[in-house]
């Protein structure tokens, strides 16, 4: 505490580690959308392109928002003042 | 199968594997301090290849060399297909056999989601996927990220170099991990260095860190968002294309604002969030490939010195494989995002067209 500036360092990148919670739902998005593709996969293989197609879609946008946590994160670390 | 796998179970290559995995420990741990690996320094922005190095006043970066270098590589393989397409053969095979895969592929995607259109999509989004694919398949090149030129810290850790060997009457040097230096830190997140030999031609420092001359082109958010930007710009042009002028209506609905009452208000309202939406297009393409690759770049070189050994082959493996897919991700929504542009909201026939 008697760095003030240490001080401050160390509450942005506390603040970027807590932006990154984010990334918590974008897991579980994730994780969903692969579940859901493999079963569907498994009752119909013969589908398998067009599922996985959607599938990796859907990954895609759930990701989006662990994304916009990292660009948070890496804003917070490299760009605010 | 099981005999034949029997007989060669006490090959050579085993013991090869063994003398590399032993040599890496002895490098690692027990030999001397140069060739252990140091804390890599997580630097956002890309640095300059050489300083002074302009190119009409713009510096030349390391991920712009790196990006020059994947467009080499793919210059020399259009050329190669070019030969044999125009040699006649119908068989193709080596690079030719590879490139019709792929773009079997990516045609084939494109096909389904786009319909009529897919012949003048897929210029746009196959070369998209084989630049990302192939930057990202260049990035794997041991060299990259680790060998550059010295350059002395202002805060932080750095490390002292040391001769390693001269070429041509220069010395190369390498940063020695036992002999860090410490600087009088203002308070900012500690700096060291890149992990490996670092070449040396100005004046020495003391405290050092290795900028790069080769790193990742899509850990440079510049290269990300352009190719963002012309993905989303491209898609309003094939809107335009598909459905002319009218193609805007989507954003901008006046006829609905006059005449639609309460409801018309709030598809106004739409139309302007869809535009934001477009917009917002923009940031999740470029962060996405931007972060899924600077992310694993730091990643490989934080673990590449903790435990230098024995994971750093599988994460790379695992950085080919998203490699890959993060290409093919940026590739489908670009496919996706154009076919939904260019089919109308409110035309039956295009809609006939595509069912």
């Amino acid at each position: 505490m008697n760095d003030p500036q240490a001080f401050v360092t160390g509450l942005k990148l506390l603040g970027a580690g807590l932006a990154m919670l984010g990334a918590i739902g974008a897991g579980v998005g994730v994780g969903i959308a692969a579940a859901g593709g493999v079963q569907a996969m498994g009752r119909n293989p013969d589908a398998a392109p067009i599922i996985q197609t959607n599938m990796i879609l859907g990954m895609a946008f759930a990701e989006a928002v662990a994304i916009y946590a990292l660009a948070v994160a890496l804003i917070i670390i490299f760009a605010a003042g | 199968m099981s005999e034949v796998k029997k007989k060669r179970r006490f090959g050579l290559f085993r013991w090869i594997v063994l003398a590399l995995i032993l040599i890496g420990v002895y490098f690692a741990f027990i030999g001397p301090s140069i060739y252990r690996p140091v804390r890599p320094a997580v630097v956002l922005p890309p640095e300059a290849v050489w300083p002074g190095l302009n190119i009409f006043g713009i510096p030349l970066t390391n991920t712009m060399l790196a990006t020059l270098i994947a467009d080499l590589i793919l210059i020399l393989m259009a050329l190669r297909v070019n030969r044999f397409v125009k040699s006649g053969e119908m068989v193709p095979s080596g690079v030719s056999n590879f490139f019709e895969a792929i773009f079997e592929f990516l045609w084939n995607a494109v096909d389904s989601a786009t319909g009529k259109w897919a012949r003048k999509v897929i210029p746009l989004v196959a070369t998209i996927f084989l630049l990302i694919f192939v930057a990202n398949m260049v990035k794997m090149i041991p060299g990259f990220e680790s060998i550059g030129y010295l350059e002395q810290l202002h805060k932080g850790t750095g490390y002292a170099p040391v001769p390693l060997f001269s070429i041509f009457g220069r010395t190369v040097y390498t940063i020695d991990n036992a002999q860090p230096v410490k600087l009088a830190a203002e308070a900012a997140a500690s700096q060291g260095s890149e992990p490996t030999p670092a070449e040396e031609e100005h004046e020495l420092c003391s405290a050092c860190q290795v900028i790069p001359f080769l790193r990742g082109s899509a850990t440079d958010l510049n290269f990300t968002v352009a190719l963002a930007v012309i993905a989303v710009l491209m898609t309003q042009v094939y809107g335009v294309m598909a459905l002319g002028l009218g193609y805007f209506g989507k954003f901008f609905q006046f006829g609905r604002l006059v005449n639609g009452g309460i409801f018309g208000v709030i598809d106004f309202g739409v139309g302007i969030l869809e535009l934001i939406l477009e917009l917002a297009k923009i940031l999740s393409f470029s962060f996405r490939l931007f972060g899924n690759v600077f992310g694993g770049a730091a990643l490989l070189a934080i673990i590449g010195s903790l435990l230098p050994v024995v994971l750093p082959p599988g994460l790379y493996l695992f950085e080919m494989l998203f490699g890959i897919i993060q290409a093919y991700v940026f590739y489908l929504l670009a496919t996706v995002f154009i076919s939904m542009a260019a089919i109308s909201h409110h035309s039956e026939e295009t809609a006939e067209a595509h069912a």
